[in-house]
């Protein structure tokens, strides 16, 4: 277990908690921190109530601010102003995503603090970030805020942290903006955006009840090289080295081998699941659940079970 | 309506040439379809990339000449003397710092509103509706009140083709006082460093010779864990 009883100085990790659980990019973000923080100063992160798994991400102090209702980004702001006013910590770190990113630029921009945008390499005393189209990079001192791009810092690996509670900042009432979200359709997202991507291999015969179960699953369609090039699916759809790589957080790959090349493009992903006639297909290994069997069969069946 | 695009100096990513930035020219189309006729506004030297702005379908160009290093002061100064009704910038420079900030000291500065990666403006009443890009194809549509700052996003419907005609737009300079150097960082070339994977290892459970049933509930109940069903 690592105490840090008394810090010499603190870093702020202000955390992104989209969809209510730490994601990958959170946990990045603790594992900047800790690069900064060393063994003297202490790790805080401003999050929600109620977030799990801070000890082992590696928070030292939590510091926990309820947001408001509605698209506050201007509220946040003053949140994470209020934070650095009361703990005065020496780096303040966001995550460099869609509203992370924003709120950074926010927070610089009201308390005129330096800030280096997009960090993709970061030690105690330097912080790499692309500039100039991407053709150069600036290395510098770490700024007063600092936004981490995503998977460019691993997260926190050490002893998990004590995760003390800080008394709760007051979320101050902003002027929300009326906002109301639209989630995107699935069918028609580029692969490199989808969450969950349901990709057809040589195995697969009967592309109607393909195109049906996807949208039955509600998941974005995929397809191995090989169907591609027989121009079975488009070319946008395929999946792998020479087609798109994912990010997605579920891979179900019906009649798919597995070729070097096609799991190339979902080393990324967690949770994959095959359908396969092949026992020692490649596809089968990698999967978290794989399922020996003719995929026309098991495709009736899962829509059979949708519907019913 | 009065809108105004924010023009950086640009250079393109591979060529270090300068060029305009393709979210600007996209930020242009976007007043465009809302009905504006939009003018340019470039604070600093290297105009060349701007000027290349007005053949995207800009009806004239402003240059506030001499803001070499911090081009913040030029423009909220001319922003505060002839301020239009809506502000528009790409999400991120290309040719510069890239940081993005300075849309957010704008909006700072002139006690505007600011909503950042927009790819669709439109109007409702006295309001401007837009859509903001989130992550996974999501749109979040947010009303504003006029004046305000929109950042435009990559996904915008793509810029009006370019017209030799459009370059004869008027073209109007201001000296403005030029602001003391900053220190410039260390700059390097750019190295590409390895992304972060955490690899899953697979290993998991395989079923043999189980029925097309029993192996489609194992898989439907499998994507319920994963939270993956909508039902």
């Amino acid at each position: 277990m690592r105490r840090v009883a008394a810090p010499a100085f603190l870093v702020l990790a202000v955390l992104d908690v989209t969809s209510g659980v730490l994601s990958a990019h959170d946990r990045q973000l603790l594992g900047a921190a800790h690069v900064l923080a060393g063994e003297a100063g202490a790790v805080v992160v401003l999050a929600p109530p109620g977030l799990a798994g801070l000890e082992t991400a590696g928070a030292d102090r939590v510091l926990t601010s309820a947001p408001s209702d509605g698209y506050d980004p201007d509220g946040k702001a003053a949140a994470v102003m209020t934070a650095i006013a009361s703990l005065d910590p020496r780096h303040v770190l966001f995550a460099e995503s869609a509203d992370g990113g924003d709120l950074a630029r926010r927070v610089a921009a009201s308390g005129h603090f330096p800030l280096a945008a997009g960090i993709e390499a970061l030690g105690a005393n330097f912080a790499v970030r692309p500039c100039s189209a991407g053709r150069f990079e600036e290395r510098a001192a770490p700024a007063r805020l600092l936004s981490v791009a995503p998977d460019r810092i691993g997260g926190y690996a050490g002893l998990p942290c004590e995760a003390l509670a800080l008394p709760e900042t007051p979320w101050p009432p902003g002027c929300p903006f009326a906002a109301t979200i639209r989630s995107g359709d699935p069918s028609q997202l580029p692969l490199t955006e989808a969450a969950f991507v349901v990709a057809a291999g040589d195995g697969l015969t009967d592309f109607d009840m393909f195109a049906r179960l996807v949208t039955a699953l509600g998941a974005t369609p995929g397809a191995s090289r090989v169907l591609c090039d027989a121009g079975l699916m488009p070319r946008d759809r395929q999946v792998g080295a020479s087609g798109s790589v994912l990010a997605a957080e579920c891979y179900v790959a019906v009649g798919i081998s597995g070729a070097p090349q096609h799991l190339a493009g979902i080393t990324g992903v967690p949770h994959v699941i095959a359908v396969n006639t092949d026992l020692h297909a490649a596809m089968v290994a990698r999967a978290g659940l794989a399922v020996i069997a003719d995929a026309q069969d098991v495709m009736r069946a899962l829509l059979a079970q949708l519907s019913a | 309506m009065r809108a105004t695009v924010l023009l950086s100096a640009g250079r393109h990513p591979v060529s270090g040439r300068a060029s305009p930035v393709a979210v600007e020219m996209q930020a242009i189309r976007l007043a465009i379809d809302l009905g504006a006729t939009p003018s340019g506004l470039h604070a600093g030297e290297a105009a060349s990339a701007a000027q290349d702005a007005l053949g995207h379908g800009l009806s004239r160009l402003v240059l506030l000449e001499g803001a070499t290093d911090d081009p913040l002061p030029a423009l909220l100064d001319h922003l505060r003397r002839l301020p239009p009704d809506l502000l528009l910038a790409g999400r991120r420079g290309q040719g510069g710092s890239d940081s993005g900030l300075l849309p957010y000291q704008l909006a700072h500065g002139l006690g505007w509103p600011i909503v950042a990666d927009v790819v669709r403006l439109t109007r409702s009443g006295g309001k401007l509706i837009a859509e903001q890009a989130l992550p996974r194809g999501a749109r979040r549509v947010v009303t504003l009140s006029l004046p305000c700052i929109v950042t435009v996003h990559p996904a915008a419907l793509p810029a009006l083709p370019f017209r030799l005609a459009g370059l004869q737009g008027e073209v109007r300079s201001v000296p403005v006082a030029p602001t003391p150097a900053t220190s410039q960082p260390e700059l390097r070339p750019y190295r590409m460093r390895p992304k972060v994977v955490e690899r899953s290892a697979g290993g998991g459970s395989v079923l043999v010779g189980v029925s097309a049933e029993q192996a489609a509930s194992a898989i439907l109940s499998e994507l319920r864990r994963l939270k993956m069903l909508a039902g």
